[in-house]
């Protein structure tokens, strides 16, 4: 660790990567290093900041009302506010051992004219994560230059013999769908375009006997499966074409039109939605089953945030829903009943199919035996394509989820005064419910009962939003110490984060008759009645994203669902463990506001 | 008694002194600082060996004093052989701006003065010293001298009687969880020696 050694150390530490060469010389003047035994107090209320200290090695923990707040260890710094504020609420104590850097207050405070560090460390929560998240996007490859023409929907190549009628081509190229039509001569292709019908058939000789060489235009513009999509592109933009021929080898495989690259290029969405509305049967909806996993890796590699991610795939899979749907139930059942979506489905927040919860309202005065069958066959359908079965048989399939407007009803009384676990689960999944095909009048009606039924019962809201303290948010965990310790080294985001901030806010919604479903619209709505004010809304709102990103990135890569809401904080990056942290900060803020809000330790 | 002798012993030392501007190194030190040091040498025989660099950082309290390091590179007489450039990756190239012997041990003699030498293996970077401030100053080093292999050897004998007690550099950093960051240099090896002596005396 000669001088050298501690420069590259403290210049991976974000922000001070960030200094110019001058002030990292002069910052190199003024640093010692330190040790302090475990149960060292560093800083409380009475004993003031003296310095900024960088962990070399050990770590701190920081109590606020000896509540763990936060735990720093290797490559974590504290504590800015201390020190520029003068005083804090925060104790510091060393838990293990700690060997440290330590830059004086004068120091320290010189260094804030940079105004790089200073942005940085004056900057409140929100700006501060975005910027950390800024930081991090930077290091993302752009899928741009990485995609492949293989990577994109490519449409069937009408391929025909030279000598073959313009006629029978035509009508080959209707039966394919196909935009064009390519010949096969006898040394190349040639291709037949719109451009060229015009020209060459309707002001020209139309004759539709004639071989359909005679009309075609020679020269096809072809790319390799194998290349980048953006050579495509220049191919096009450099010849002015709206669409290249795909070979592969020698063959053709397809081709790849303008319209799909450019979209490609800008959500790829547009092709996911066109194949849904154009699926026929069963077949067609799950080859685009594999398409929506690509959707998901394409927009997250682009930097386009997890919260819009999930949107764009809750509208995709309600697309799906529709259709089976349709295929399913007969006409003249369909407006008799409304299917509905729950959970995290129901709060359009579900990124992999991980789970399905789903239900059907049925129209009082209508048999509710005749949807038996059709609700059977939807259910099929689905495992079908793909959707989990819910392991607590919240399935369309199960008699309990199909009912009519009366007996949901007496259902929802039932869950006022019955506080049993199963009464509050329910609840908590019929909460997030959204229509999704039929009459949804029936979901909207309930609902409104709903609403009604919970008015001014706080003591059930207080015992529903109890949940929200079952699991201890996970700060300890970053730790070094504690993970080797306990050799449990993973940390769950569902339990220790996610589900808190989501039950929460659920709980809140219902107290206040909120109809969204969607945990980020109903948190905007929350602060819009003036329940949380704005800088904790978004404080929330971007710690919820957070989370999501975190787990989607996690499950991306994990084998299995359960496997992807747990992770290794050890294996995150420094900024993306900074982020992770931060994050649980608020949520550990959001309970102790539920605790406050609902008198939750007056709850037994 | 101890006390005495070596009071006697520093006196005879002082006799010797030959420049009275160091008279300093004798005085009593008031700063409450210790100096942590390192050689890097040609070889492991005082005799024939010359010394390369010497780094040296200072203590206090709980604090090492990086802002404040010490380093110097020394001229030699002989070309520097390749077994020993493996070791210490000093290279002839390196000492091109270095400085006399001379030079370099006053200045280090300044940044010194009396306080306490703290060290690991001490005595041999000490006989190094002495070798060059003998014949320059008449005097060998008089500090008082804490080895840090000897505090971790009476820490670590307590709790396994008459077990064998690895002495290495490493393991001893090893043991008491301080990271080993750098390359072997004096300054280095330096600073690591006051994490191992910090934590020996100020842990609990």
């Amino acid at each position: 660790m000669s001088i050298q050694d501690q420069r590259k150390l403290i210049e991976a530490i974000h922000p001070f990567g960030l200094l110019s060469k001058q002030r990292m010389d002069a910052l190199m003047q003024k640093i010692d290093i330190a040790y302090y035994p475990s149960k060292t107090l560093l800083i409380s209320g009475s004993i003031s900041s003296i310095a900024f200290y960088i962990i070399i090695k050990g770590s701190v923990t920081e109590y606020i009302d000896d509540e763990v707040h936060n735990v720093y260890g290797a490559g974590d710094s504290f504590d800015a506010d201390a020190l520029i504020y003068g005083n804090t609420k925060a104790k510091f104590i060393v838990e293990e051992d700690l060997i440290c850097y330590e830059i004086k207050k004068d120091d320290f405070l010189d260094l804030m004219q940079d105004k790089h560090v200073q942005s940085y460390f004056l900057q409140d929560f929100i700006t501060r994560h975005k910027q950390l998240k800024d930081y991090d996007a930077q290091s993302e490859l752009s899928p741009f230059l990485i995609s492949k023409v293989s990577d994109i929907f490519l449409h069937v190549a009408c391929v025909v013999e030279a000598n073959e009628s313009i006629h029978s081509a035509l009508e080959r190229q209707e039966e394919l769908g196909a935009k064009v039509i390519i010949v096969k001569e006898e040394n190349g292709y040639s291709i037949v375009t719109d451009t060229d019908l015009r020209k060459k058939v309707l002001l020209g000789d139309n004759n539709l006997g004639k071989d359909i060489s005679t009309i075609a235009t020679k020269g096809v513009i072809a790319v390799e499966i194998n290349d980048f999509l953006f050579n495509a592109l220049l191919l096009m933009t450099h010849n002015s074409i709206k669409r290249v021929v795909v070979k592969d080898g020698t063959e053709i495989v397809g081709v790849l039109e303008q319209l799909d690259l450019l979209s490609y290029f800008a959500s790829h969405s547009h092709l996911v939605a066109v194949q849904i509305d154009k699926a026929q049967k069963m077949d067609d909806l799950k080859a685009i089953g594999h398409d929506f996993k690509n959707l998901i890796i394409t927009l997250r590699a682009k930097g386009v945030k997890v919260r819009y991610i999930t949107k764009l795939i809750a509208a995709l899979n309600e697309k799906v829903y529709k259709k089976l749907f349709e295929m399913s139930v007969p006409l003249e059942l369909r407006d008799k009943c409304a299917l509905i979506v729950m959970g995290s489905e129901g709060r359009e927040e579900q990124m992999i199919r991980s789970d399905q919860d789903n239900a059907l309202i049925i129209k009082d005065g209508v048999e509710v035996e005749l949807f038996r069958e059709p609700m059977m066959r939807l259910n099929g359908y689905l495992l079908e394509l793909g959707f989990p079965k819910c392991a607590g048989n919240v399935m369309v399939s199960n008699e309990f989820w199909r009912r009519n407007t009366s007996s949901y009803k007496t259902l929802i009384g039932k869950w006022t005064y019955n506080m049993s676990d199963e009464s509050v689960r329910n609840l908590s999944i019929f909460l997030d419910a959204k229509c999704i095909a039929g009459d949804c009048a029936l979901l909207y009606e309930l609902k409104n009962y709903l609403h009604t039924v919970f008015h001014a019962r706080d003591d059930v809201l207080a015992h529903v939003a109890k949940a929200v303290l079952n699991f201890e948010t996970p700060l300890s965990l970053f730790s070094g110490f504690v993970i080797e310790k306990e050799r449990n080294d993973k940390l769950d985001l569902k339990k220790g984060g996610i589900f808190a901030l989501v039950h929460g806010i659920r709980t809140l919604s219902l107290q206040y008759e909120i109809k969204a479903t969607n945990t980020i619209e109903r948190i905007k709505e929350l602060n819009n009645i003036g329940v949380i004010d704005k800088t904790f809304a978004t404080e929330l709102i971007e710690s919820f994203d957070t989370l999501n990103a975190i787990r989607l990135k996690a499950t991306l890569e994990a084998k299995s669902v359960d496997e992807g809401n747990s992770i290794n904080p050890r294996n995150l990056e420094k900024n993306q463990r900074d982020l992770l942290k931060d994050s649980f900060k608020v949520i550990n803020k959001f309970k102790k506001f539920m605790s406050f809000h609902f008198h939750l330790n007056m709850v037994v | 008694m101890f006390d005495f002798f070596s009071k006697l012993k520093v006196n005879a030392n002082r006799k010797n002194l030959k420049n009275r501007n160091f008279e300093f190194l004798f005085e009593e030190d008031l700063s409450g600082e210790y100096v942590v040091f390192d050689t890097e040498t040609t070889g492991l025989n005082p005799k024939e060996d010359e010394i390369l660099s010497i780094g040296a950082v200072k203590i206090k309290d709980n604090k090492i004093l990086t802002s404040q390091t010490f380093e110097v590179f020394l001229k030699n007489s002989k070309e520097i052989n390749s077994k020993s450039i493996k070791i210490h990756g000093i290279r002839p190239f390196d000492l091109r701006d270095a400085k006399t012997t001379k030079e370099g041990i006053v200045e280090f003699l300044n940044f010194v003065g009396s306080r306490p030498l703290v060290g690991y293996y001490l005595e041999f970077d000490v006989s190094m010293i002495n070798k060059y401030m003998k014949p320059l100053l008449g005097i060998t080093l008089p500090n008082r001298m804490i080895e840090v292999s000897e505090i971790y050897f009476d820490k670590t004998i307590s709790l396994i009687p008459q077990g064998n007690i690895d002495l290495r550099f490493d393991t001893i950093l090893k043991n008491c969880s301080i990271p080993n960051m750098g390359v072997h240099n004096a300054v280095n090896d330096a600073i690591m020696t006051a994490m191992i002596y910090l934590k020996l005396t100020k842990g609990k």
